[in-house]
């Protein structure tokens, strides 16, 4: 891994529209993106990548390497907060631990973007099937947390706070990221194989736009991030460090996974950026309806002040140079 | 004639909304992006992407017996998810 790669992935347009973001408010710029715009983006990039992913999963079927590979993800969705929560028990109640554990379990879309982004300007191919991971691997982090909830503090809990399955697992699987990427997913995969043709009709809207949508997505993530960076002086330097460490841990377990699968180095990074990455959309959502005990500040300023920049600046360059080192072939 | 002002997340709005019905309310006003500060966080709009977005602030102006009817209903759902409900006198012109 040469600095090259560092400075590459710095000066790429998407990280200097984040920086562009974090800058205008560190510098008390009256600029501001209305509130209605980066929802609409972010529905955009998921629609996006689900519609291409679907159409990448039509064409390479549910053989090897797709399946293990989505049952690796899977696995890993579960495993991750099992490790997070075992660590943020030190020092964190049952309630925020798994809240915290949830978030760092499930993923980060737009990382993942970032990461495909990154494979693009380095020439490094990856596969669309990868897009089913991303999707499958949201809500099975949501049920683990909610089960420590339940199993860890059960007898905490008043009996209104009871859990209620059905509305939880409503929310962690048809909550609004995950349904539409799966959705999106399923319409790409049957317009794949119905009428390929509309493919093409689609092509500017999933496919030119999309690069310019995410640098737009990233400039207002860089307030976003700026500002729970500026609040994270509440939650403590062992949620500060776990914040930067835990990724770095997950990473390395999912380059182990990756390496155990064989997968292709396009293919290992995006696992690799999935196991690190953490959640700021279906997790938060879904936790703060379901754990209303957990205080938000942790699990959103961890995640979105300090997980999300440190992975998509350090961490993918870093992740690419594991990635290189475990799987030597390209190295 | 009470006044009730009810400000929480703009995600149980509908539950909040339902709880009025049910109590038959005359009628509400509803507005949304309402930003601020809670105990537990900043309340802005630009979280809104996450589905973490802003405030609702709802009105109510109606008789007393409406607001026994809907007092424990609101309770329960703020109570789970946050927010706060307060009940004034109003005047009308």
């Amino acid at each position: 891994m040469g600095q090259n790669l560092f400075i590459q992935n710095a000066l790429s347009p998407p990280i200097l529209f984040f920086f562009l973001g974090a800058i205008a408010y560190a510098l008390k710029s009256d600029f501001e993106i209305p509130a209605p715009l980066p929802k609409l983006f972010s529905l955009y990039l998921l629609l996006a990548i689900g519609f291409r992913g679907g159409i990448e999963l039509q064409k390479s079927g549910f053989g090897y390497p797709v399946l293990p590979t989505v049952i690796a993800a899977i696995f890993m969705s579960l495993l991750i907060p099992l490790i997070c929560f075992l660590v943020l028990r030190l020092k964190f109640d049952v309630f925020n631990a798994a809240a915290i554990s949830a978030a760092y379990g499930s993923i980060s879309a737009v990382t993942f973007i970032t990461a495909e982004s990154f494979l693009e300007s380095q020439n490094i191919p990856f596969d669309g099937f990868m897009v089913a991971a991303l999707a499958l691997m949201e809500s099975p982090a949501i049920i683990i947390g909610l089960l420590l909830v339940k199993f860890g503090a059960s007898k905490d809990r008043p009996i209104k706070r009871k859990m209620k399955w059905g509305s939880i697992l409503h929310e962690s699987m048809l909550n609004g990221s995950v349904y539409l990427l799966l959705g999106s997913l399923l319409i790409g995969f049957l317009t794949s194989a119905i009428d390929p043709s509309d493919i093409k009709k689609m092509e500017p809207f999933t496919g030119e736009l999309f690069y310019g949508a995410e640098c737009f997505f990233l400039l207002d993530m860089g307030i976003v991030a700026a500002q729970r960076l500026a609040r994270l002086n509440k939650t403590g330097a062992f949620l500060v460090m776990f914040s930067i460490f835990m990724p770095i841990v997950n990473a390395i377990l999912g380059s182990v996974v990756a390496r155990f699968l064989n997968l292709d180095p396009g293919n290992a990074l995006l696992f690799v950026v999935l196991c690190a990455s953490a959640s700021y959309l279906a997790v938060p959502t879904a936790m703060r309806m379901t754990v209303p005990e957990a205080r938000p500040s942790y699990y959103i300023s961890t995640t979105l002040g300090l997980t999300f920049p440190f992975n998509i600046i350090i961490g993918i360059p870093v992740y690419m140079g594991l990635v290189n080192t475990m799987i030597p072939s390209i190295g | 004639m009470k006044r009730l002002d009810l400000i929480f997340s703009e995600r149980e709005l509908d539950d909040v909304l339902s709880a009025l019905e049910e109590a038959e309310v005359p009628g509400y006003t509803v507005m949304k992006h309402a930003t601020g500060r809670g105990p537990e966080r900043i309340v802005t709009e630009d979280m809104e992407f996450t589905g973490f977005g802003s405030n609702a602030h709802v009105i109510i102006f109606c008789e007393q017996e409406i607001i026994d009817k809907i007092r424990e209903n609101i309770k329960t759902v703020l109570n789970y998810y946050g927010g706060v409900a307060y009940v004034s006198e109003a005047t009308p012109l």
